[in-house]
């Protein structure tokens, strides 16, 4: 029996269609996992059900009941919650503090909330200190109490957007068998995912999702992972099968191939040469501690490493946003140490940032003025600005790099995050001169499509004779794009890999500070 | 308010069918709705309505003069606005307009004084006026100086260095080898002597008797600079960025700090030759408080417009106006000035607090 009933439900936020027919049933009793890539709608058909938004047009029913809530108090009311990516906790307050916010009649009764959770603990397992301070518990923690608020009123119908993407592998297993509970006392679970890994432990049921469109739902029991991951992403994802086997997450992934079957490396002559780099950071504590690396043409270097082990200072460095306390950097023969972010960029240095929002885009202004942003005298007369001359050069670079937007006006903050890293790398490979670029952390955060795309990008600068540096915490994806893996442990490179001789043994080991190669 | 605001409400609805633009009917109804409180306070303080009603029109625009007057007050209040927004594209808050508007004249008075005044060909009021505004414009780039090298939050070097300004003009005005003009017989004020004719701004209509002045013609020439500047040049998208997202910007080559500096130079300088334009234009000699309220007053015209060039031209116009009314007022029909300053305090906060009205167009 359905407990939630959607039929052709649509919704749009001016000219954009997010949901276009969207029918579905959730069963009671079911985890059905809404599986899409960044943009897909996923988000907003969640936030439809909780009343956040209101649909265009089509019509919800909850428990055979006409259901339009028009706000997320009515869906509470009803019995529809929602665990947002965000939480909303207070962090100085304790647990029970918390779960007593928002449900406080005239009288508060701690004891019946930790009656309440008590229960809760010995049905579902979901234990909690009611004591405990937010701010004291981990990531996991705050989620688990977010799950406790929900189900304190007993709820039909449980949404959870994107509750994996903030948890350790342990916390997701945790996560996924208390899914499953839920499941089995009666209630419903919608789990908004794009990690098919997990779908396959938890779901009942998934429901592909496709911009704005359903493509199917599937039962999953004997269902075919590759066929969903090709309803997802609209078409055969081949390049560095085992890298997108690990970015979504696939149970029994293959052991990581080198790169060389996607592509010969030739490296020639050295583009980048880093010697004996220090950084002492503000405290003085060093960072980096005498790190030398060099970087040919037409290769691409990897740099493995646990975070914090001096990657993010080596980024900065060569984007010009740090200074470095001793040592050397030359780009093609140009120094460029301690020089100023426009002496990069004009020595040939691209640059694709670890921290995207902060350091690669100004997400308040449009797209094209992003694409533009270090060239914003380009497309400038007499001070005063061309502004459909760079519309229609955004417009190219944008086909170009595939970067999905309505136009090049709207603002960098409506773009998805995969779209986003597209544009920055759209600039920064359309640089020239360009001779070599750092990609920091180029697919954190993005979907498999979006990640695929990057790859390609990254492989084909490569081609052209471009020199690369890739720092990454994701092993899986240095193995299958570098041509060579350095590791870097404490602010120095402690060991490298050669292509075909990459190994995850050998480079855990060094990550980790035990062995030398 | 709280009643008056579901009445607005539906008069907002209205105004959507009937296409006037939000933000055009609000500040008006504002308005109306300040005014309106303004004259239930007259009437509570036993003056007559009537009578305070013809005094305060009389004064706003009761003859050229006082039309002339009004505008030429709202000249000053447009410039330092002008210089808010500058600031604010940068992300910004120059809140030292009147420490500026304080330089400004200031220096204006001394160029006006020693020297400017046996210049030819106009100079002899340009060089003031550009003495003016560059006053100002150290002032407000010593706040952005300030903000690059050492982090100081604009808001308050800003503000602090209009309590050094305004003692300064003081200093000034009451030291005989500065700017205080020699004891006569018949006066002996803390003031600067008058300017010399050739010095004050000309005219517009010198027959009909309107102390209109060119300083509407710089005014006008201001909004356009700026509106050009900020809207549609490389220079206020690089501003922008910068106020947006320092790390960004830097990254993609711009000087971060020469932005913050520019800006809030270019914002003081707007102050200081509004500061330049009241002397030269209207008060011709400068006194210890010549600048009383215009800073803080273009300061909320400069927030009113929300960053728009004509909404400042708009807010300038309503306080200028406001202002010759109230003193006008206050002298023919005994009603205190600070009637209408109650009043100008209600009209921003009714607008400020009808933001929710234009807001939640852009949200949904």
């Amino acid at each position: 029996m359905a407990v939630l009933e959607l039929s052709g439900l649509t919704k749009r936020f001016g000219a954009f269609t997010a949901l276009d027919d969207i029918s579905l049933q959730i069963e009671r009793g079911e985890v059905h996992c809404l599986l899409g890539e960044n943009g897909a709608g996923k988000s907003t058909l969640c936030n439809l059900v909780f009343g956040v938004h209101r649909p265009d047009a089509g019509t919800m029913t909850l428990g055979g009941e006409p259901f339009h809530p028009r706000g997320p108090a009515e869906a509470l009311q009803r019995g529809v919650v929602m665990v947002h990516q965000h939480f909303s906790l207070v962090p100085n307050m304790s647990v029970a503090e918390n779960l007593m916010l928002g449900r406080a009649s005239a009288v508060l009764k701690p004891q019946d909330i930790i009656v309440r959770m008590e229960q809760l603990a010995a049905e579902y397992g979901l234990e909690i200190d009611p004591e405990a301070r937010i701010e004291d518990l981990s990531v996991g923690e705050r989620q688990r109490v977010e799950i406790i608020k929900c189900l304190l009123g007993d709820p039909q119908l449980l949404v959870l957007d994107e509750p994996t993407a903030v948890l350790q592998p342990d916390e997701i297993d945790a996560l996924l068998a208390i899914c499953r509970q839920v499941a089995l006392r009666g209630k419903s679970v919608i789990l908004v995912t794009h990690k098919l890994g997990e779908i396959s432990r938890v779901a009942d049921r998934t429901t592909v999702l496709r911009q704005g469109r359903i493509i199917e739902t599937v039962a999953m029991e004997g269902a075919d992972i590759r066929s969903l991951v090709r309803s997802m992403v609209g078409r055969d994802v081949q390049s560095a099968g085992s890298v997108l086997a690990a970015a979504v997450d696939i149970e029994g992934k293959t052991p990581a191939k080198p790169s060389s079957a996607a592509g010969p490396a030739s490296p020639g002559e050295a583009v980048l040469q880093i010697s004996d780099l220090v950084y002492r950071d503000p405290h003085g504590v060093p960072r980096l501690d005498g790190l030398s690396l060099t970087v040919g043409t037409g290769e691409i270097v990897g740099i493995a490493g646990v975070e914090g082990n001096g990657q993010t200072e080596l980024g900065l460095i060569l984007a010009g946003l740090a200074a470095p306390s001793a040592g050397a950097i030359v780009v093609g023969g140009t120094s460029v140490g301690g020089c100023s972010p426009q002496e990069i960029t004009d020595a040939g240095v691209g640059i694709v940032p670890e921290d995207r929002h902060a350091v690669a885009c100004i997400k308040e202004l449009s797209v094209a003025e992003n694409l533009y942003l270090g060239a914003i005298g380009k497309f400038s007369r007499f001070g005063l600005l061309d502004k459909s001359a760079r519309r229609k050069a955004a417009e190219a670079m944008m086909r170009d790099f595939d970067v999905r937007a309505s136009s090049p006006d709207v603002s960098m903050a409506s773009l998805s995050g995969g779209n986003q890293q597209k544009a920055v790398l759209a600039r920064e490979l359309s640089l020239d001169p360009l001779v070599f670029l750092l990609a920091a952390q180029p697919t954190r955060g993005l979907d498999v499509g979006a990640i695929e795309a990057v790859y390609n990008r990254i492989r084909a600068a490569r081609d052209d004779g471009l020199g690369v540096l890739l720092i990454s915490s994701e092993l899986e994806e240095l193995m299958a794009v570098s041509d060579r893996i350095a590791v870097i442990y404490r602010g120095k490179l402690v060991g490298e890999l050669a292509a075909g001789s990459f190994s995850r043994e050998a480079i855990g080991a060094m990550m980790s500070g035990h062995a030398h190669v | 308010m709280v009643m008056k605001n579901p009445k607005l409400a539906r008069v907002a609805q209205g105004a959507r069918l009937e296409l006037v633009p939000l933000q055009v009917l609000v500040p008006v109804v504002s308005t109306i709705i300040a005014l309106g409180i303004g004259l239930i306070i007259i009437a509570a303080t036993g003056a007559s309505v009537v009578e305070a009603i013809e005094a305060f029109w009389d004064g706003m625009a009761g003859s050229d003069f006082n039309i002339g007057a009004s505008i030429n007050r709202a000249i000053s209040l447009a410039l330092v606005g002008l210089g808010f927004i500058f600031a604010s594209r940068a992300n910004l808050t120059n809140v030292g307009g009147e420490g500026q508007i304080a330089m400004g004249g200031m220096f204006a008075t001394a160029a006006a004084l020693h020297g400017a005044g046996g210049l030819p060909l106009g100079l002899a009021f340009i060089v003031p006026l550009v003495a003016g505004t560059l006053a100002g414009a150290v002032w407000g780039g010593l706040a952005g100086v300030l903000k690059s090298a050492r982090g100081t939050n604009e808001v308050i070097s800003t503000l602090l260095l209009s309590f050094i300004a305004l003692p300064l003009v003081y200093w000034s005005v009451e030291s005989f080898h500065l700017l205080r003009k020699p004891i006569s017989d018949v006066s002996s004020l803390p003031e600067s002597a008058e300017i010399p004719d050739s010095t004050k701004l000309p005219l517009l209509f010198p027959d009909n008797g309107s102390p209109l002045h060119i300083g509407l013609l710089i005014a006008a020439i201001a909004v356009v600079v700026v509106w050009l500047v900020l809207k549609h040049s490389s220079l206020g998208l690089r501003l922008r960025a910068v106020g947006l997202n320092a790390m960004a910007s830097r990254r993609a080559g711009m000087r971060t700090s020469f932005y913050v500096i520019l800006a809030m130079t270019v914002s003081g300088g707007l102050g200081g030759l509004g500061g330049a334009i009241m002397i030269l234009g209207q008060q011709f000699y400068l006194t210890s408080d010549f600048s009383s309220g215009y800073g803080f007053d273009g300061l909320v015209v400069g927030l009113l417009s929300r960053g728009s060039a004509v909404g400042v031209v708009i807010g300038a116009l309503l306080f200028g106006f406001l202002r010759s009314g109230s003193i006008n007022m206050e002298i023919s029909a005994h009603v205190p000035s600070a009637v209408v300053l109650i009043c100008q305090g209600l009209i921003v906060i009714i607008i400020a607090g009808s933001a929710i009205l234009t807001n939640r167009k852009v949200t949904r």
